[in-house]
């Protein structure tokens, strides 16, 4: 269970581990291909923003362009008029001023700069004009030219002072009017400039080569010291879109004119807000697949790895431990549901050749202890005829009488119509007969006692496992021994066993001797009766049984004998 | 166990993702704000709203412009911005026609939750967050010193003023007076307070200059006097002997410039006080008053016949109306 339980976790931490591998790689894949793509999405974005701001500042320069066109068509028309007579004239101009609202005023002025006259609807000029803004006799004389002032306010009026631009042209010489003027209120231009939006705040102004602004959507603000626009560094820039940080300006020039738009919009409107809600969106998709990842992995090991790996957990089971491993069939997918139905197969069958070999194993060793047993009794048969033959000889009839009832038991017993197990009396009576005989063998140079608990007596135990101990107790304790040697038999319960304890106070053992006894080959033939119980004892009831021998020097040696309890009908099933 | 801890985790990071992915983008609330104004008829007015609404516009405000009737109606004032808060406004661009009188409406409506914004002439009023208008004391230093630098015989002063009980104006002439005592050569003879309505202002001016033929400086402080002073000045034939001193721009002020009635213009820049009043407003409703100056002083400017035309001057002058 405890085994169990550490392999599920195992299992468990593995996925865990699988699935943040598989995660951490979906993530830095999503998270690179997410930054490539908002990298190049973002350039994208400046890319349009520039184009769109190119295109509709060059939408307003065509429009400018285009009534700079008409104003020059226009003036064409008021140059013609001014050949005209007076009276035709002042119609033609008037039906002009009437349809064009935009030109506030048409002025005209001689070689040396004087005003000659000036048309203007419903209203006539100063009297003294005490500077008049239109016209700068230096300016027209030097540019030679039509040209375009700057913004100004229209001086020449009374109580009516509208900012202006003026467009002056010089007229074929020879002609008393040497230039011409139209002041060009802002109604048209502001109509082209102000309608035009890039983005949500994106505006376009109106400057000149100079980077004077000309007309400016908010120009009261710029007027006002509100607002400022960096004129200067953009009169410096070609035609064409430029970015920095935060904003993003399109300029480009007015065909015909030195008049250049600027476009003005903003790089966190037009692109960091799409830029942003592309990340969120990113974001979103991301965890998303993420999500997707996990759930993937997580079915798949499902599907796939934990049946497979609950099969390798029962395989690493099966080899620890063959003997009381319980198969139970693994889940999963059909190949896996075969594999498993295979290893199952497999199990059983091991199981079942390993029972078999175990059988024929012991089966085998039993045989083995049975000729070895065979061995051992013709050994002490010599030496006891001889012993007896030796008392006849002596004419101890009596003695000799009790050596062979003592022998005739000690066959019937060891015999016992070849069962293994015998009842302990009977174990009792066979090592008594044993020891009678040799205590005539040896002269009564030994005393023995048997401490018999009364209820151990009708157990069973291995026949013959008294007396290969009691015969070396002689042999090696008390041969070599001057004084009177004693052997002592207890049998006693311990628990759910029986103890018999061979004691004697003979010479004592040395570890070594101790050891090689219970370990030597068949070869040795003293040590052959000691091993051969302890091999019989662990055969039949298994290794925590057998002989354990305690000695001290010139004390003497305990053999301790130990076996489980065994009442008559059990080892038939052994 | 381990596993639900595992399963926690990944999903406060699907959350935190989730919820980063969600933030509101949501437009805030458009916020009300009423501009009380002195008058809504003078050009210096025109111009203040247009630059109050400019600014509105950007900030996506509700601008409501109100103004009494006349420019002494202090009373009507109060009841405006009584009227504006009741009716929700949650800023109040105010001018003051009485410093004290209008102290109290202000106070009030600030209690009930409305921020104060003064703009062109102050109100003796804790609640006020920021003023923003011309500093009246040096506007009046600096006309009684452009009359001082241009006319070179002692001076005999007339001041045409109007509401006594208005902050600015009598800030001007405090400035004015003070640079006058200074200077040892001139003598400021009378002291007039009209109504802020040019015809009032005209026929004060006159009764000023008949019984005091001696002054030859005139100050007018604000632009219906200075129109009203320009008028009489011009009608009373004395452009040539008088140096009229006005406040702010007005076509006729302007064609006095020319004419020769009037000699200077102080000019205010009411459209930055209408623009930044209203963004000030703005910036106290979205929380952003932090670092919010308590005073902010806009440009004034001189202008003279010999500087009419100056491009600045035009700037500062002429009002650019696209229309």
């Amino acid at each position: 269970m405890i085994l169990k339980d550490r392999v599920s976790r195992t299992g468990l931490r593995i996925t865990t581990i699988q699935v943040s591998i598989v995660l951490g790689v979906v993530a830095v894949i999503l998270c690179c291909s997410i930054l490539l793509f908002l990298n190049r999405y973002r350039n994208a974005m400046v890319q349009s923003a520039l184009t769109s701001s190119d295109q509709a500042v060059s939408q307003v320069s065509n429009t400018v362009g285009n009534y700079l066109q008409s104003m020059e068509q226009a003036m064409s028309l008021v140059e013609w008029s001014l050949l005209e007579s007076a009276d035709n004239r002042n119609q033609l101009l008037e039906a002009f001023l009437t349809f064009r609202p935009d030109v506030v005023a048409v002025t005209s002025y001689s070689p040396s700069g004087k005003m000659l006259d000036c048309w203007c609807l419903d209203r006539e000029p100063r009297e003294v004009i005490y500077q008049n803004l239109s016209f700068n006799l230096d300016r027209a004389r030097a540019s030679g030219d039509a040209y375009m002032t700057a913004p100004h306010v229209e001086s020449i009026f009374e109580g009516y002072y509208p900012w202006v631009v003026t467009m002056t042209v010089p007229l074929e010489s020879g002609n008393q009017t040497a230039w011409v003027s139209l002041d060009l209120s802002f109604s048209s231009i502001s109509t082209y400039i102000n309608n035009v939006s890039i983005g949500q705040r994106g505006y376009c102004f109106l400057m000149d080569k100079q980077g004077d602004i000309v007309y400016h959507p908010q120009q009261q603000l710029l007027y006002a010291g509100l607002k400022s626009e960096d004129t200067s560094s953009l009169a410096s820039l070609a035609d064409g879109a430029y970015v920095n940080d935060t904003v993003i300006y399109s300029v480009t020039s007015v065909a015909g004119s030195d008049w250049r738009i600027v476009g003005v919009s903003y790089v966190d409107e037009v692109v960091n807000r799409n830029f942003r809600e592309m990340i969120r969106l990113s974001l979103i998709v991301g965890a998303v697949l993420l999500a997707v990842a996990v759930l993937t992995s997580f079915l798949l090991s499902r599907l796939l790895s934990r049946p497979l790996r609950g099969l390798a957990d029962a395989m690493e089971r099966f080899e620890t431990d063959a003997d009381h491993f319980t198969y139970l069939p693994v889940g999963g997918t059909r190949e896996v549901q075969e594999l498993s139905g295979s290893f199952e197969h497999m199990v059983l069958r091991i199981q079942r050749l390993m029972t078999t070999v175990r059988e024929e194993e012991i089966n085998l060793r039993k045989t083995e202890l049975k000729a070895l047993q065979a061995q051992i009794n013709p050994h002490f048969l010599y030496n006891t005829l001889d012993s007896i033959a030796w008392m006849c000889e002596q004419g101890r009839t009596d003695d000799a009488v009790k050596m062979i009832h003592a022998l005739a038991r000690l066959f019937r017993i060891s015999i016992s119509k070849g069962h293994e197990l015998i009842p302990i009396a009977k174990e009792i009576e066979h090592a008594e007969s044993y020891l009678q005989i040799q205590k005539y063998r040896y002269k009564n140079q030994f005393t023995y006692a048997f401490d018999v608990d009364p209820a151990c007596l009708n157990y069973y135990c291995n026949k013959i496992t008294l007396q290969p101990i009691i015969e070396n107790a002689i042999n090696h304790g008390l041969d070599l021994l001057v004084d009177e040697g004693r052997i002592t038999v207890q049998v006693r319960q311990d628990g759910e066993d029986i103890v018999f304890d061979v004691r004697d106070n003979g010479v004592g053992m040395s570890d070594e001797l101790i050891q090689s006894i219970l370990q030597h080959g068949p070869d040795d033939r003293t040590g052959i009766g000691i091993r051969n119980v302890n091999d019989r004892l662990q055969i039949y009831f298994g290794k925590q049984y057998g002989l354990h021998i305690s000695s001290e020097p010139d004390v003497g040696t305990c053999v301790e004998i130990r076996m489980p309890k065994i009442q008559e009908g059990d080892y038939e099933t052994k | 166990m381990r596993r639900n801890r595992w399963g926690a985790v990944w999903a406060a990071v699907l959350c935190v993702l989730l919820c980063s992915c969600s933030t509101s983008t949501g437009y805030s609330r458009q916020h009300t704000v009423t501009l009380v104004a002195k008058s809504t008829k003078t050009e210096f007015w025109l111009s203040v709203f247009a630059g109050a609404e400019a600014a509105a516009t950007e900030y996506n405000l509700k601008l409501t412009i109100i103004g009494p009737n006349t420019e002494e109606d202090y009373e009507a004032q109060n009841q405006m911005v009584t009227d504006a808060v009741n009716e929700g406004a949650e800023a109040i661009v105010f001018s003051a026609i009485d410093y004290e009188n209008n102290a109290a409406a202000i106070d009030a409506a600030a209690q009930n939750g409305a921020k104060i914004v003064a703009i062109d002439s102050n109100v003796d009023s804790e609640a006020v967050s920021t003023y923003i208008g011309t500093d009246n004391y040096a506007a009046g230093q600096m006309a009684a010193q452009a009359a001082l630098e241009r006319v070179k015989t002692p001076l005999k002063v007339g001041i045409v003023n109007y509401d006594i009980s208005s902050a600015n104006g009598q800030e001007r002439e405090q400035g004015a007076v003070d640079a006058f005592t200074a200077s040892n050569r001139a003598e400021v003879v009378s002291v007039i307070n009209t109504l802020a309505e040019a015809r009032h202002a005209k026929m004060d001016t006159i009764s000023l200059l008949t019984t005091h033929p001696e002054i030859n400086v005139l100050l007018a402080f604000n632009e219906p006097t200075s129109v009203g002073a320009a008028q009489a000045v011009e009608q009373m034939g004395l452009s040539e002997t008088v140096f009229l001193l006005g406040f702010d721009s007005n076509v006729d002020t302007v064609d006095g410039l020319q004419e020769g009635s009037v000699d200077a213009l102080i000019v205010q820049n009411p459209y930055a006080m209408g623009y930044l009043g209203v963004e000030s407003a703005y910036k106290l409703l979205i929380g952003q008053s932090s670092g919010m100056e308590r005073i902010v002083d806009t440009s004034t400017q001189i202008v003279d016949r010999n500087n009419l035309f100056d491009v600045d001057s035009q700037k500062a002058l002429f009002a650019f109306d696209s229309r």
